[in-house]
Parts: C-alpha cells; sequence; structure tokens
C-alpha cells in the first residue's frame, strides 16, 4: 500500500519529547543556579563589617590556639559575644546545604588581615531562616578547626528576598518555557480537535479537510487514522445521498407516466384522489431531495426582492384557497439564496394552512436584521414537544391522525435553509394561541 | 395552416407513447425518438416545429443534443427533466432552449408550454432570428423563457405563475387595451377555477410587486374594457 511505503519523517514520541523538555529544564535550571551562585561569591561586605570580623577572628584565633586543647572549647564560648558564635572542634564541620562561598568578602577579610591567609579561611552564606548569615572556618596551627558564624546578619547581606526572587525568576521562566514546549508538542492534537469537531455538519463547513500529519510520531498516527476515517465517513454519507437522490429522480418518470394514465380514468371521483396521491407522493420526493440536497449544485446568493418574494408565497397559498395574508414593506432587497428560503417559507406555510385557517405571514425590518414571522391561530404545539419537531422525520401527528403530506423534513429543511443565511429560526407559541415560527436574518445579508 | 409537428425524445417507452398521445390528442402532429440517432433521422425526414427533449438519453445527453441541434436550425426546443434544480434549469436554457418542464408534468401544464413556446416561435422563424425573449420597460427586465423578473436595482422578484403569464401577455401588447374577457380566457389555463375577480387581483397584485420607489406600475385600468401596459418595451 502506498501509505505504508512513504517515507515518513521519523519522530520522536510523546515520552521523548516530555523527557526532552524535562532534560531542558533541568539544564537551564542548573546554569542559572551556577549564575546565581556566582554572583554570591563575588558578593562584598561594606569595610568595617569586614575589619571586625578579621579583628576578631586574629584575636579568637590567638588565644584559643594559645590555650591547651581541653581549655579550648571553654575559651571558644567565652569568645562568643552577641555579634559572632564561636566553636572550637578538631575537624571542620560539614558546610550547610545551601551556602554559596563568599569569596569576594573573604578577600577584603584577608586584605585587611594578612595573617589569617596561612588558616585556610573559608567563609560561606547561609540563611537559616530569613536572615542572612556568614558562617566559615580556619584551621589552628595544630590543625584543628575554629568555627565561627555571625549572629547578627549583617545588614548589607540582606540577600533573602533577592535570593528568594532570583531563585524564582528561573523558575518561572521555566514553567513558561516547559508550558509552552509541551503545547506547541501537542498543537496537532488541537488541529485534530477542531476537525473532528468539523465531521458531519451540514453546508460547506462539513466538507472533509484532511489535518496535516505532523507532530509527534504518537499523534500522527492518530492523525492519519483520523484523516482515513473522515474519508470513509464523508464516502460512506455521500453514497447514500446519491444513492436516494437517484431514487428521487427515477422515481419522476414512473410519477410522470402514472399522471398521464390517470388523467384518462373517466371516473371523476377515482381521478381526483388519484392526483392527490400522486400530488403527494411528488411533495415526498421533492421534500426529500430539498433535504439531501440532491438537486444538484448549493444555490448561491442572488439580489432578490425578499418582500415580493414573501408576498408571493403568501399568494400561492391563497390562490390555492388558504387564507394567508402578507403584512410588511413592498419591497425589501436583500441579497440571499432565493430557491432555498422561498422553500423555507412555503414550508412553514404549508405547515400552517394544514393546521389552521388563518396565516398570517410578516415582514419586520430591524435595524440589524429582518425578521420574518408565520403566525397562526391553529392549536399550536405542547410546549415539550417545540425542540423535537425541528428533527428530521419527525412527525408529531403520527399517532392521531397521519394526513400531513411529507416525511416530516419540513421543518429540517426550514432550519437548514435559515442557518445556510447565518440566520436563527425559532418556533414559539403565541400568547393568543397558535404557533409562530419566526427566521431572523442579520442584516445586511450579504451571505 | 397545418398543424404544428413535434419531435418527442424521451428513452422511457410508456411515457415516451403517453406524451405523444397526450399531444396527438390536442392536435398535433407527433413523431417519436428514443435515443440521439431516431431524433436526428426524424428531424431530417421532415421539418419540425418544437422538440420535446428529455435530459437523461442514452448516449448524447439531451444537453449536448440541445447544443447540436442550436447549431443547425432555430427549431423550438423544450427540456424535460427529471432533476428540478435550478441549475439544470439555467445550464438548458443557457444552451438555446425555450423552456423546461420537471417530472412528473401533466398534460395541461405540457400543453401550456407547448403552446407558449410555439407562439413565440411562430414569430421567430417567419422572422428569421431568434430573439432572446427578453422584455424592457422603465428600467424592468423580464426574461421570458427564464421566467424571471428584476427590478431596476436589480432584485429578482419572485411572482406567482399567473402572475408573470398575466404580465407577460400585457408586455406582448404593450400600450394596446386587452379586454379582461381574454386575460380571463388566459389565466384560466394557469389557475384553477378563475373567476371574473381572480383578474382583478392578479393585476392588483401585479402593480404591488411591480410598483417602483416612488410611482406605481404602469399597468392602468380602462374602465369597461380592460388593462393596459401604458410604457414602451424594449425587446431584445
Amino acid at each position: 500500500m502506498k501509505r505504508l511505503t512513504r517515507f515518513v519523517r521519523p519522530s520522536f514520541g510523546l515520552l521523548g519529547r516530555i523527557v526532552a523538555i524535562l532534560l531542558l529544564t533541568t539544564a537551564l535550571e542548573f546554569g542559572v543556579s551556577t549564575l546565581l551562585y556566582e554572583r554570591a561569591s563575588q558578593f562584598s561586605v561594606r569595610d568595617d563589617e569586614a575589619r571586625r570580623l578579621a579583628e576578631h577572628l586574629v584575636i579568637a584565633r590567638r588565644l584559643v590556639a594559645e590555650s591547651p586543647p581541653d581549655r579550648r572549647e571553654a575559651m571558644a564560648e567565652e569568645l562568643t559575644t552577641d555579634r559572632y558564635e564561636l566553636r572550637w572542634s578538631p575537624e571542620l564541620p560539614p558546610p550547610p546545604p545551601i551556602s554559596p562561598l563568599l569569596d569576594g568578602m573573604l578577600q577584603q577579610v584577608l586584605e585587611w588581615e594578612p595573617t589569617l591567609r596561612t588558616s585556610d579561611l573559608r567563609l560561606r552564606l547561609s540563611s537559616p531562616g530569613r536572615s542572612s548569615v556568614v558562617s566559615g572556618g580556619l584551621r589552628l596551627p595544630d590543625g584543628s578547626w575554629l568555627y565561627f558564624r555571625t549572629l547578627e546578619s549583617l545588614r548589607t547581606i540582606n540577600l533573602a528576598w533577592e535570593r528568594v526572587l532570583l531563585a524564582l525568576i528561573p523558575a518561572i521562566g521555566l514553567i513558561v518555557i516547559g508550558g509552552l514546549l509541551v503545547r506547541q508538542t501537542l498543537l496537532p492534537m488541537r488541529h485534530l480537535a477542531r476537525a473532528a469537531d468539523r465531521v458531519g455538519r451540514s453546508g460547506p463547513e462539513g466538507a472533509p479537510i484532511a489535518v496535516s500529519e505532523a507532530g509527534p510520531g504518537e499523534v500522527r498516527r492518530v492523525v492519519a487514522a483520523f484523516n482515513s476515517m473522515q474519508a470513509r465517513i464523508h464516502r460512506l454519507i455521500e453514497d447514500r445521498t446519491r444513492a436516494l437522490a437517484a431514487v428521487g429522480h427515477d422515481l419522476r418518470t414512473p410519477l410522470a407516466r402514472l399522471r398521464l394514465r390517470a388523467e384518462r380514468v373517466s371516473d371523476d371521483e377515482l381521478r381526483e384522489t388519484l392526483d392527490s396521491d400522486l400530488a403527494e407522493m411528488e411533495a415526498m420526493i421533492a421534500s426529500l431531495l430539498a433535504f439531501l440536497g440532491g438537486e444538484g449544485e448549493p444555490e448561491q446568493p442572488v439580489l432578490i426582492d425578499l418582500a415580493v418574494l414573501t408576498a408571493t408565497v403568501a399568494d400561492d397559498a391563497s390562490d390555492l384557497g388558504h387564507d394567508v395574508t402578507y403584512e410588511g414593506p413592498d419591497h425589501f432587497d436583500c441579497r440571499l439564496r432565493p430557491s432555498g428560503m422561498k422553500r423555507a417559507l412555503v414550508n412553514l406555510v404549508e405547515n400552517a394552512v394544514h393546521h389552521a385557517d388563518t396565516v398570517r405571514i410578516r415582514l419586520k425590518v430591524l435595524d440589524d436584521a429582518v425578521v420574518l414571522s408565520v403566525e397562526d391561530d391553529g392549536p399550536g404545539i405542547p410546549e415539550e414537544d417545540l425542540p423535537l419537531v425541528l428533527e428530521p422525520f419527525v412527525r408529531l401527528d403520527t399517532a392521531r391522525k397521519r394526513d400531513t403530506i411529507g416525511f416530516g423534513l419540513g421543518l429540517s429543511i426550514v432550519v437548514r435553509a435559515v442557518e445556510a443565511e447565518g440566520g436563527e429560526f425559532r418556533l414559539s407559541n403565541r400568547p393568543t394561541g397558535g404557533l409562530c415560527a419566526e427566521i431572523r436574518l442579520p442584516l445586511p445579508c450579504t451571505a | 395552416m397545418t398543424a404544428p409537428s413535434i419531435v418527442v425524445v424521451e428513452d422511457d417507452a410508456a411515457l415516451r407513447t403517453l406524451t405523444a398521445r397526450a399531444l396527438q390528442e390536442n392536435g398535433y402532429l407527433v413523431r417519436t425518438a428514443s435515443a440521439a440517432d431516431e431524433m436526428w433521422e426524424a428531424l431530417d425526414a421532415l421539418p419540425a416545429d418544437l422538440v420535446l427533449l428529455d435530459i437523461m438519453l442514452p448516449g448524447p445527453s439531451g444537453i449536448e443534443l440541445c447544443r447540436q441541434l442550436r447549431e443547425r436550425s432555430n427549431v423550438a426546443i423544450i427540456f424535460i427533466s427529471a432533476k428540478g434544480s435550478e441549475a439544470d434549469r439555467v445550464a438548458g436554457l443557457e444552451l438555446g432552449a425555450d423552456d423546461y418542464l420537471p417530472k412528473p408534468f401533466s398534460t395541461r401544464e405540457l400543453l401550456a408550454r407547448v403552446r407558449a413556446v410555439l407562439r413565440r416561435g411562430g414569430r421567430e422563424v417567419s422572422t428569421g432570428t431568434r430573439e432572446e425573449g427578453i422584455r424592457r420597460f422603465d428600467g424592468w427586465t423580464i426574461d421570458l423563457r427564464r421566467r424571471e423578473t428584476r427590478s431596476p436595482s436589480g432584485a429578482v422578484v419572485d411572482l406567482t405563475g399567473a402572475e408573470f403569464d398575466l404580465l407577460a401577455v400585457l408586455l406582448d401588447h404593450s400600450q394596446r387595451v386587452i379586454a379582461r374577457e381574454r386575460l380571463i380566457e388566459l389565466s384560466r389555463t394557469r389557475l384553477g377555477d378563475s373567476s371574473d375577480r381572480s383578474i382583478d387581483v392578479l393585476v392588483s397584485r401585479l402593480r404591488r410587486k411591480l410598483s417602483g420607489a416612488g410611482g406605481t406600475a404602469p399597468i392602468i385600468t380602462v374602465r369597461g374594457v380592460g388593462y393596459m401596459l401604458n410604457v414602451p418595451v424594449e425587446r431584445a
């Protein structure tokens, strides 16, 4: 099969893509954090802060180093002020987890007290809680360690908020980037959803449009499957429609024979009943073909006089002996599909004269719409059945009496014709009794 | 005057016979053909005034035959088709057919179309030129073959069959008074039971539908006699 041999551009799976996204975000996070730590190491304190720390360390170092080892711990405690805490330990305690080295500050201290250079001094920024403190250690001549940390957060080391923000910015950035990437990955799925939503719609928007096969492998397979399914459904509908339309057309030849033969029946009563049977069959075929749209090319909008068209529908009905009147302006030019709109109006009028004695068609021109309403004085429709009657092949009087001509397609045809013009169709029971069918077409009607 | 001669081209044998019989009984000379070759034979044997042409034929379609017919003669053509679509109708008329009759039709409809086309065709044969069947007055355009009326604004104005027929008669006799009795007689073929009143109703409807922006339609009542279209009509 052609489909199988066709070259398919290799594509990562969804999993691969998401892993790639994670990798990328992690790498970014790493890079940004490194940058942040690098910045902290450049961080420096005010000179007096560095000098005070340096002096304190020099004194403490000498005093602790000169004390005997068993006194050193106590000595460190004595040297603890309300500013610096000092502790002696034989080994350097491990640095707290998030504690960038403060290289800049270290340089300041060493510059002030060069004797500390031999003591392997290290400084870190650590922030237990919200205030940043400087901690660190230095080695005594005998290899043991003096550990210290500032108790008050250094005024200039007011890093807490800045650091939180700095840490948040890459996080937010990563969320946005990750989101965009995932969205891009799933874009074909959205195209697919839109196409799926269109399948089976009436009118030109229902025509099948193949979705381009793009995106991850899984999505591509779904898109390909959807495209062929869509084509199959469309072909199926088309075949059925064409078959039904062909039946409708072909029935017209025997009907024509029957009509010419029926005219030769000498029994008047029989001839009349034959005539009305034939008329019913013709009406059924006409409505079926109109419903299927099987009468050829879709109609194009033209400029018509909608007021005269409506009046003519009323006149045709009144020529057949019904009480149908038109109320509205003498002329109203409008661009729409005349056959579709006329059929819609004829269907509404036929329904109305079937159930009522007096029918009034009104045309009202509003600022933004033209409203056509067909009002009758019949029994109306039970409220709960109102939405039902718009469905194809629904006939409310099936059980009671079966004298309606057609298949129950009349109102479905109206709905389609009105939709084709971008209008709205509404059925309601009039407060004074009877049914009101309303077609509202947007203005200017240039559909 | 000899009876008009009609060739019926229809592939359905029974319908062909029934159509031919209906026409014969109304005084026409009828020959029949089931497809293209038989039609050409019939036309070669004897000239005809009118060809009744089914669109869906085995072999060359009615549309194709219509085109070929038009290349060699001005014989009147009426299409018969099972498709009631506007597109088919327009296609047929554009190829030079004179009218279009959708299936299923009654004898009355068939005769009305045949008479109307022969009435127009008779003049055309005598003058030797085919006219398009277009009439113009006061900015209005009426296409007799398409049965289409356009207002001065270019909008299609939809008329009932009877109204259009009445308008066609008025156009044919423009600036001459037509007796009411004559109009009633003409409209009877369209309206089931036309009373005296119905002509007046038709006229008043036509006046309303053909009214212009400021004025009324130029159809005047000649008291006690009949009606008249009181403007010059341009023919094309």
